[in-house]
């Protein structure tokens, strides 16, 4: 077989791996039927295959490691969906598609279907290391300092079934990227890792202790030039410090940021210090000969630019401003100039963000094939990037996504909305998400609108537990409950990246409809006082929320 | 109670072994032999006592509380210890082969416990993607 | 949660909870049984409502089912959860109305 554009390539020993996990799996399964196993003991093992009791049904969250898919792996995920689910999945902000109408009896078979494309649900859940996420313009952006891909396989590789960290104190989440940009949200994450190449190898800057959530912090840095061959042991020892000292009496205080925060950065440095002193280095050595080999194992895309391409797309675009308008907000550069990345939006105005049918699945598959390489990547704002597109074929690729329903022209603009699942579908929510961000995409849904309003980030979660990343969003909308009612409250001024920042409440939640005319009412404030070129962002920064509270507030 | 032997190494048999708590070993270390450590408790604070020490047992309050699987690799990796450790608490078969692969030789289980499950467990996976003290 | 002693005469108490086997929402009948839609659940008072949850949660193991609860609705066929995210458990997810376990007109209060 071919090896796969963009994501590690099995060998037989991760295929026998997978199956001897899944026979675990199933043996778990009858265990808990028969009684043997109780529901509390049942519970972290069906998690940490990716299995939750939901709303409805069970849910399964099947990994997408650093958030690469090939075609064959979603044309698997289509028919998981169309077999044992409702025709649907659902990418999340982690990288990962959920399907929300499993049945428990059926998932040691879906989990077989999965792996027979290497794919598997491991550690998507459970107080373990998670699904390791990474940069969706990977390998193919033009600011790119290294590809941190190969380096996230060997992190997804180190993390799976780690003896010593499957029963932390809670979930660890780590993402890396290669690019001076942090487009991975590096500091809202328990460890960010951010790769650069130098004379003597790659160099890791690591981040420690971010997070969403109920306690929304910024991550700091742990260090500043980690080796690559020192990767693994300083991993090893700061999971090894959280995992003795971070809090198990009290599940909102257990993960690694509330540590870090309560002994301080330094103190925190001190301990993975003390830990590293004692190992013995060379056994935990990441040695060239090992990255080469996993290396060895991803392809690279064979690019062959046409000489003609860009006037070829000029032409195109002059012809057809629909397609012009989607090359605006969809495409980023490439490092190759006879390519673009082309960012697929899940955020057509008026469906649920995220949400894709079996028939889109499979679609998708297809012009993967036909234009990128048969690779994809699903992205933490719920699209998915084709990474290497030559540029005389975008236009082409465009018409194939408009009959998939999947052209819509909003990438970073309002329309792309993020958003948990919230109250329709899961048992944490206190307010539903999902009817909101309909309301918000077709309130927002003109491509010339939007165009106008320019850069934009809404991000709604139904929870404190913030799936939906309200804090960073540059409007934040959480879902609280107010004596069985639903209310919404709205953040401001917060982002993920460089300058990673939470957003600050405005004021009292308000209903749904209020939400809705309220964020109106901040952008038709934005848009009538606006300085030239500034961004909505930019201008929050400049007056502050004041400004902003009052439009939103002035008619409750 | 009866013990479930991880490793296949020479153990203590139950009814010999009879710890004493870490604070009652820095009283008396005289006779010790056998220590159980708490959860909270660092390995590193048995280490001027190891010479003498042939067991340790550490404990799982609830089987999601992982802090023995980091005391255990501690004794073996930065202690050197090469003595017995044994587990005891709420802790599930699925740990087998977590608990070995931390150093771990013996789990204490309830008199009508199946081991079945338990050497299935051992048997499950035959390949693993990190470095361990035990395999 | 609407506390089950402040139940005003319109309104009844259910018990739910959801099947092991798939996870699906299950509503407690008056035999005792477990059934699939909330029509079929009994309306109990509140002081029913006591036994018949210590007797569900006794059986639930045997039953198949787990996490066995009590939810206020108003009276009515079928009854109607008082609070939103029972509603949407009794009827379905209110971004599919092709998902839903009853035809709109009915699940709407």
């Amino acid at each position: 077989m071919k090896q796969p554009v963009g994501h590690y390539a099995y060998e037989s020993r991760d295929r026998e791996f997978l199956q001897e996990r899944i026979a675990e799996f199933e043996d778990q399964v009858k265990r808990r039927l028969s009684g043997a196993l109780s529901e509390e003991e049942f519970k972290p093992l069906r998690l940490m295959n990716g299995i939750y009791l939901q709303v409805h049904a069970y849910m399964l969250r099947v990994a997408i490691p650093y958030g690469i898919l090939d075609s064959r792996q979603l044309r698997k995920l289509a028919h998981v969906a169309r077999r044992y689910d409702r025709g649907y999945g659902h990418f999340t902000t982690r990288q990962n598609i959920q399907f929300n109408w499993i049945s428990l009896e059926d998932a040691p078979a879906i989990l077989r279907d999965l792996a027979e494309a290497d794919m598997h649900a491991i550690q998507t859940s459970g107080n373990c290391i998670r699904n390791i996420t990474s940069d969706e313009y990977a390998g193919a952006a033009r600011d790119e300092l290294m590809d941190p891909r190969v380096h996230a396989e060997i992190l997804r590789q180190w993390s799976t079934l780690h003896p010593e960290f499957t029963f932390l104190p809670r979930k660890f989440k780590i993402a890396i990227s290669g690019s001076p940009e942090d487009r991975v949200a590096a500091r809202f994450h328990d460890i960010g890792l951010l790769a650069r190449p130098s004379e003597n190898g790659p160099l890791f800057r690591v981040f420690v202790g971010g997070g969403l959530g109920r306690t929304p912090v910024v991550g700091q840095e742990l260090f500043d030039s980690v080796p690559e061959a020192e990767l693994l042991a300083t991993l090893e020892a700061t999971l090894r410090v959280y995992n003795a000292y971070g809090r198990r009496d009290n599940l909102y205080r257990a993960r690694i940021k509330i540590l870090v925060q309560t002994i301080g950065i330094e103190p925190f440095r001190e301990a993975v210090k003390a830990e590293l002193a004692k190992m013995d280095l060379s056994h935990y050595r990441l040695t060239p000969e090992r990255v080469a080999a996993i290396r060895a194992r991803f392809a690279a895309p064979e690019l062959h630019a046409v000489d003609d391409a860009d006037a070829v797309l000029a032409q195109h675009q002059k012809e057809d401003p629909a397609f012009a308008r989607w090359m605006q907000s969809n495409t980023h550069p490439h490092f190759d100039e006879g390519y673009s990345i082309a960012t697929v939006s899940l955020k057509t105005p008026g469906d649920i963000p995220g949400d894709v049918t079996a028939e889109q699945m499979d679609g998708l598959a297809d012009i993967a094939e036909r234009f990128a390489f048969s690779e994809l990547r699903v992205t933490h704002l719920q699209n998915i990037v084709l990474g290497h597109v030559r540029k005389d074929q975008l236009y082409a690729l465009w018409q194939g996504l408009k009959e998939l329903n999947l052209a819509a022209p909003n990438i970073g603009l309002a329309g792309d909305i993020v958003s948990c699942p919230g109250l329709d579908y899961c048992t944490l929510a206190n307010a539903r998400s999902l009817p909101l961000a309909r309301k918000l995409g077709a309130r927002f849904g003109d491509a010339r609108l939007q165009e106008e309003i320019g850069a934009l980030s809404i991000n709604i979660s139904g929870c404190i537990n913030a799936c939906g990343h309200h804090h960073a969003g540059h409007i934040g909308i959480l879902g609280v409950d107010k004596r069985g009612s639903e209310f919404y409250q709205i953040l401001l001024g917060g982002q993920a990246g460089d300058r990673a920042s939470i957003g600050a409440i405005l004021g009292p939640a308000l209903s749904e409809d209020d939400a809705v005319a309220a964020i109106a009412r901040m952008i038709d404030h934005y848009l009538a006082h606006r300085n030239e070129q500034e961004s909505f962002l930019e201008m929050v920064t400049r007056l502050g929320k004041a400004p902003f509270k009052e439009v939103a507030y002035e008619t409750v | 109670m009866k013990l479930f032997n991880l490793s296949q190494q020479h153990i203590i048999p139950a009814e010999e072994a009879d710890p004493v708590s870490l604070a009652e070993l820095k009283e008396h270390p005289e006779a010790a032999y056998a220590v159980a450590l708490e959860p909270d408790e660092s390995a590193e604070a048995l280490r001027p006592f190891l010479a003498q020490i042939t067991l340790v047992v550490l404990h799982f309050p609830i089987f999601r509380d992982g802090r023995a699987f980091t005391q255990a690799r501690s004794l073996r990796e930065y202690e050197d210890y090469k003595g017995e450790i044994r587990v005891t608490g709420h802790v599930l078969p699925d740990q087998a082969a977590f608990l070995r692969r931390c150093g771990v030789d013996t789990v204490v289980l309830p008199d009508d416990d199946d081991q079945t499950e338990w050497e299935a467990q051992l048997k499950r996976f035959t390949i693993t993607y990190q470095q361990s003290i035990a395999s | 949660m609407k506390r089950l002693s402040h139940l005003s005469p319109n309104e009844c108490v259910l018990l739910t909870a959801a099947r092991l086997l798939d996870g699906r929402i299950v509503w407690r009948g008056r035999d005792g049984q477990w059934f699939d839609h909330v029509a079929q659940a009994a309306c109990l008072t509140a002081e029913e409502s006591e036994a018949a949850l210590e007797e569900a949660s006794t059986q639930a193991a045997r039953q198949g089912v787990m996490g066995v609860y009590p939810v206020v609705a108003r009276k009515g066929e079928p009854p109607q959860p008082v609070s939103m995210k029972e509603h949407i458990r009794a009827f379905g997810p209110t971004v599919h109305p092709e998902f839903s376990y009853v035809p709109q007109s009915e699940a709407s209060s």
